[in-house]
């Protein structure tokens, strides 16, 4: 089967976010598309799906024009998706949840739940994917979890596998065997679209990769032809510097040290367990792990957003366990948060109002009744400009930015302003490749001035190039402490992923 | 019978929703106002118009029964006839501004509820005629229609008393005020005349004669309340149940129903049997307040400008007030019943 | 227009939002004929089709006529409006706190009744009267909105369930109340209580120019209007209207930002409660001059239709607080004029605020080719 978007076009009120896109793909190999947040990759994917009609274009299957009025056309069509976000049932078990909405069904309509474990052992055995049918979704680990997507597609005999940002949630380890798994699919005959934004993944498992820009194909290349920096340049339209550059860290005094600290969920389980660690004075500290070790828990815990259940968490000598988050921030505390749209920024207020979101009380903006919120605007152009954050008024909604330029937003608001300690969460989730490099100085250069700077990401390479520490956690504890300038990626991954690197000693 | 109910509404709703789901849309013609006049027979001799308490002129009560009165003009005496519903207190009065700006000749107010509104622009608008249904006159140019209701509910009461098989009735009322409480103490007076006389030990449930205090549903509109009321007292093991709450005891009646005969219920106002066909088996008899009868005699003298300042009262005697049983009870009971009616009337029996 | 009037969203948006809106006004009236004349079984079952239209145009233009085609009719609007308008505000403040603010009717009873009761225990001048028996309405709806407030505060209890609840607590307490010698009238066996003082009933509007007669309107609809310009200061000027909007568009960004989500929780339905207070207040010295268990009648409801309406924004609200009073002024002369039932009216509101949540509908039928239409944060309060 081949594949052919032709000339695609669709736009929403005041933007144009597919410009006469023309990609194909055949059965048998993997096109990459590689491309910014906002550069158009998922209303393409929309449009494929089924879910978006385009304003003009045509996609075609095996030269003849087709179109699709939902995702089921598509599916008929033998297009299959695995969304970033696995559209899974937690209390049902894998082979129930494969065989939702083509449930085989036995005499009188009743589930023939026989043949739904048949059909998933068949898939799984043939894709080489280790599932075993009667577990419940809940109790498996992503990448598994994913692996159940996987079959969903295969069982509905798709013929292009369209894979949306597969490896955000995924181990290094787990990457790898992804990996395996698109070798497979592909060695059955199957076409694979690649969506992401790592460069390196595009590079190593891609046969074709084409690059998005501005809702257009700004080129299309091959692994052996380029290497990410052309790749990054291809993307964002200029050279970028994709390694940080940054002298040695010269730490000081502590200003963060954490002793004991134990945090537990609303369920009573144990999430932060017994930690203990210190950040100095101009010096990064990354923590790595892979989502869902405790880093949100004990991230939120630093800031004054959760309680702790044991343990202390001082600030420049000051115990401020229990302070609340607005104390925090005003002992010189900075807070970039993991989720800018859910925690970072109001996005249906004004870019300035967000730039103010901490700090709107002090007698700077308000004289505690009402509002100076011509005060705020010019602070907040001030801000715009000094962080290059992209807009042409500070009075459009936070909403209209693109991703990276929301995270410039919150980025100015945190760091302009004398610090003692940033915490910083997945600094550049979603964040375009220029705006990364910009965001990356920028916390490089607090470093400079003199700040404590503690990064959580499960971006293993973005914690490797920020920091000059790394503490690894895993399920809630911190399992190791490395040098990231003598310690390998892959031996950071098996710590992330809990065990032990071989010739390291217990 | 003029008037559009919600049933007519709602059908024409699900068409619609029908047409919107077809995507049907083109611009539906609103402009087509060619006159088709209204029918024009004599020019009529008056305007009388009606203010509705809440329940409206479908209540299968009062309001209805004042309706009819009013329908009843129309035909017999040619005057033309508006109403407008109340839908709470709010209405009171912009319903009877509207009335007094629409120039009607006589405005018929339809309760108790409405007496300070009535008297308020009865005062203002003295050239208009007023009439009140369940309160006395409280202007020159008000008529006060109220009835003796007391003496047909007493012969209920007396019936229901001699019908109950477990030796308990109930009654309630809609809100505590003295056109309903009347009659409720009515029955009561006949449940005890009963005993009384038969030597019997029958109990109310729902008035106490001593306290002059009882059981209401608190509104005259939720059929709700009447079938929860009803439900409590059934489980209290009341047999009879005398409803005077207008719509509410058609709750009972529905609840009646259900209870294969077990529970029967008096009407009240009009004979229920007939208004409130659906549940015509459960109704042992209604007590009868001749509202129709009374609203037709305001508008005569209204329009012949006699009414203001007077008080019609109904009764027994006049036929404003009454009762119909159902044709099961037993013949000898039926002439204790004229036997008492005639008490009554003569005044021999106390009914208050 | 100060540059940061557009922070509250684009101008296009704006457009589009209030193109929708009156669209869907009209759709509803459009859908509305249909049914007045697909209802007229008797007319349309003999054929006299042509009466059928005749009789829809008879009922809108008394529709328009009673809500604006004299100055009685006006001032019936008006004052239909006044409430609406109050009530409107308190509902679009909560909805802007992400509080679903379904307890309007049970904060207009407890307001009403304080302010009933100071109304008719006081003595003095109008100008001390009403604004102390208005006072005595606020405080009564904030007491009663704090409850639900402190209950979702501490406990997580979700406010549209106890606002809910509480409608049926305050209008049995109301009715416990007015059976009390407090309050019960002396000559009445029923629940209504005794008239406040006349002075303080509010005046006239224009009363001081002898035109109360002619323009019977009473001056709540001044405090109303206050009551928008206050709303309109809070949003757009005030240090507290910005926490509870970033609290009601984000809780977790303004938990983040170090706002107190219980206090402002307690303090967005403690304030949305004492406005819903001052709405009953003003129906009690304005309309009524007594209280009965039923005086706020379906406002309460009606409110979270009118905030809706109009987005939760001042203006918007204060608007369609205004076309609900006109349909209802404009409904009673559509009664008297042919016989639909003012059911109708009802109907038609019903079907402005479907045609409202369902933005998309309006959209397919008007072919509006538009902006992503945003159903306003207003829907907020379910996700919390």
């Amino acid at each position: 089967m081949r594949l052919d978007l032709v000339d695609i076009t669709k736009s929403f009120p005041g933007v144009l976010a597919n410009d006469r896109v023309s990609l194909n793909v055949s059965s048998g190999e993997v096109l990459a598309l590689i491309g910014e947040n906002g550069a158009g990759k998922s209303t393409l994917m929309n449009v494929l799906y089924g879910m978006y009609r385009p304003d003009s274009g045509e996609i075609r299957i095996d030269g003849q024009p087709t179109t699709f009025q939902s995702a089921a056309d598509a599916i008929a069509a033998g297009i299959g998706m695995v969304h970033q976000h696995f559209m899974l049932v937690p209390v049902f078990s894998v082979a129930e949840n494969v065989v939702l909405g083509v449930e085989p069904t036995g005499a009188l309509g009743s589930l023939d739940i026989a043949k739904a474990r048949q059909m998933v052992k068949e898939v799984s055995d043939k894709y080489h994917l280790d599932l075993d049918p009667d577990a419940l979704i809940e109790n498996l680990p992503v990448g598994i979890q994913q692996r159940v997507e996987i079959v969903k597609v295969l069982l509905r005999d798709a013929k292009v596998v369209v894979f949306d940002e597969p490896t955000a949630v995924l181990t290094p380890s787990e990457i790898l065997e992804f990996f395996e798994i698109v070798k497979s699919l592909v060695d059955a005959g199957k076409g694979v679209v690649f969506i992401t934004h790592k460069l390196k993944e595009a590079l190593h498992i891609a046969d074709r990769i084409a690059v998005l820009r501005r809702g257009t194909v700004v080129g299309e290349t091959t692994p052996t032809q380029a290497d990410e920096n052309k790749i990054a340049e291809m993307m964002v339209g200029r050279p970028v510097q994709l390694v940080v550059s940054k002298n040695s860290a010269q730490p000081g005094e502590e200003v963060l040290s954490v002793s004991d600290l134990t945090v537990l969920d609303p369920d009573g389980r144990t999430v932060v367990d017994d930690i203990s660690f210190a950040v100095r004075r101009g010096e990064i500290v990354g923590i790595a792990g892979v989502q869902g070790n405790g880093q949100t828990e004990l991230v939120e815990t630093l800031t004054g957003l959760r309680a702790a259940n044991n343990g202390s968490v001082r600030l420049g000598g000051d115990d401020i366990t229990v302070a609340s988050p607005r104390l925090r921030h005003e002992m010189g505390m900075a807070h970039i948060p993991e989720d800018r749209q859910r925690q970072g920024l109001v996005v249906g207020m004004s870019i300035a109002q967000n730039l103010v979101l901490t700090r709107y009380h002090s007698p700077e903006f308000s004289n505690g009744v009402s509002m100076d919120w011509g005060k705020v605007h010019d602070v907040s152009e001030e801000l715009v400009k000094n962080y290059d954050v992209r807009t042409n008024d500070v009075d459009n909604l936070a909403s209209t930015l693109s991703g990276g330029n929301q995270q410039k937003v919150i980025v100015a608001r945190e760091l302009s302003r004398d610090l003692r300690l940033a915490v910083a969460s997945q600094p550049t989730r979603g964040v375009d490749v220029g705006s990364i490099e910009y965001i990356h100085s920028q916390i490089v250069k607090e470093r400079d001035a003199g700040t404590a700077v503690l990064i959580v990401s499960t971006e293993l390479d973005e914690v490797m190039a920020l920091s000059d520490r790394i503490l690894v956690m895993y399920r809630g504890k911190i399992v190791a402490e490395v040098d990231p300038k003598k310690t390998s990626a892959m031996d950071i991954g098996l710590y992330m992923a809990g065990s032990k690197p071989q010739g390291v000693a217990s | 019978m003029r008037k559009r109910t919600f049933k007519g509404l709602a059908i024409g709703l699900v068409a619609v929703v029908g047409l919107a789901a077809c995507g049907g849309s083109d611009d539906t013609a609103t402009e087509d106002t060619e006159a088709v006049t209204e029918e024009t027979t004599a020019e009529p001799t008056g305007l009388a118009c009606q203010v509705t308490d809440v329940g409206g002129v479908d209540d299968k009560g009062f309001n209805q029964a004042a309706y009819e009165g009013l329908l009843q003009a129309q035909s017999e005496l040619g005057v033309a006839v508006e109403y407008l519903e109340s839908q709470g207190d709010a209405d009171y009065d912009p319903n009877l501004q509207s009335f007094i700006d629409k120039g009607c000749d006589v405005i018929i107010t339809v309760g108790f509820l409405l007496a300070d509104a009535t008297k308020k622009y009865a005062e203002a608008n003295p050239d208009v005629a007023f009439a009140i249904v369940d309160s006395g006159t409280s202007a020159a140019n008000v008529q006060g229609l109220t009835f003796a209701a007391n003496e047909g509910a007493f012969l209920t009461g007396y019936m229901s008393a001699a019908m109950s098989e477990s030796g308990v009735v109930g009654t309630y009322g809609g809100i505590n005020i003295p056109p309903v409480t009347v009659w409720m103490q009515g029955f009561a007076l006949g449940v005890k005349y009963y005993n009384e006389q038969k030597g019997a030990d029958v109990k109310v449930l729902g008035w106490d004669i001593d306290k002059q205090d009882g059981t209401f549903a608190g509104n005259f509109e939720s059929l709700d309340d009447g079938r929860n009321i009803a439900k409590t007292m059934y489980d209290e093991g009341a047999d009879v149940i005398f409803t005077v709450a207008g719509p509410v005891g058609l709750g009972s009646a529905a609840f009646a129903q259900e209870t294969d005969g077990k529970l029967r219920i008096i009407g009240v106002d009009k004979d229920m049997s007939i208004s409130d066909a659906e549940n015509a088996n459960v109704y042992l008899g209604s007590a009868l307040k001749g509202v129709t009868a009374a609203v037709f005699q305001a508008v005569q003298d209204a329009l012949a400008g006699t009414g203001g300042g007077t008080d019609y009262v109904g009764t027994l005697a006049n036929g404003g007030a009454g009762y119909v049983v159902s044709q099961e009870i037993p013949a000898e009971l039926q002439a204790e019943l004229d036997e008492i009616q005639q008490g009554i009337i003569d005044g021999t029996i106390a009914t208050m | 227009m100060p540059r940061w009037f557009d922070a509250l969203g684009s101008r296009l948006n704006r457009m589009s939002s209030l193109v929708i809106t009156l669209l869907a006004v009209v759709s509803a009236l459009v859908v509305g004929a249909v049914i007045i004349i697909l209802s007229d079984v008797e007319r349309l079952g003999n054929g006299e089709i042509g009466a059928a239209f005749s009789e829809l145009a008879t009922a809108y233009s008394a529709l328009v006529r009673g809500s604006v085609g004299s100055l009685r009719a006006l001032s019936e609007t008006v004052n239909n409006s006044t409430p609406f308008i109050i009530a409107g505000v308190s509902v679009a403040l909560a909805f802007k706190t992400g509080l679903f603010n379904i307890g309007a009717t049970g904060q207009m009873l407890a307001g009403g009744l304080a302010t009933t009761w100071v109304g008719f225990v006081m003595d003095g001048p109008a100008i001390v009267q009403i604004p102390l028996a208005l006072l005595a309405g606020l405080v009564g709806g904030a007491l009663f909105g704090a409850i639900p407030g402190v209950l979702k505060a501490r406990t997580g209890a979700h406010e549209v369930i106890t606002t809910i609840m509480l409608n049926y607590i305050a209008s049995f307490t109301i009715l416990w109340a007015l059976d009390t010698q407090l309050f019960q009238r002396p000559d009445r066996s029923d629940p209504i209580s005794k008239f406040v003082s006349d002075e303080a009933m509010l005046p006239k509007v224009f009363g001081f120019i002898g035109l109360g007669e002619k323009f019977p309107a009473h001056s709540g609809i001044i405090v109303a209007l206050l009551v928008v310009a206050a709303y309109w200061w809070f949003l757009e000027r005030s240090k507290m209207g910005f926490e509870f909007q970033a609290f009601g568009q984000n809780a977790d960004a303004a938990e983040y930002a170090g706002m107190r989500a219980k206090r402002l929780t307690v303090v967005g339905m403690v304030v949305a409660g004492g406005i819903a207070g001052v709405a009953g207040g003003i129906e009690i010295l304005g309309r009524y001059g007594y209280a009965t268990q039923t005086f706020a009648g379906t406002i309460g409801f009606d409110a979270i239709a009118v905030a809706l309406l109009g987005r939760s924004t001042p203006l918007g609200t204060m608007f369609s607080a205004i076309l609900f009073g006109a349909l209802q002024s404009g409904g009673r002369e559509m009664q008297v004029e042919t016989d639909i039932n003012i059911d109708l009216i009802v109907v038609l509101r019903a079907l402005i605020v479907m045609f409202i949540a369902a933005p998309l509908l309006v959209k397919a039928i008007w072919r509006v080719k538009s902006a992503q239409v945003s159903t306003g944060q207003t829907f907020k309060g379910w996700g919390s």
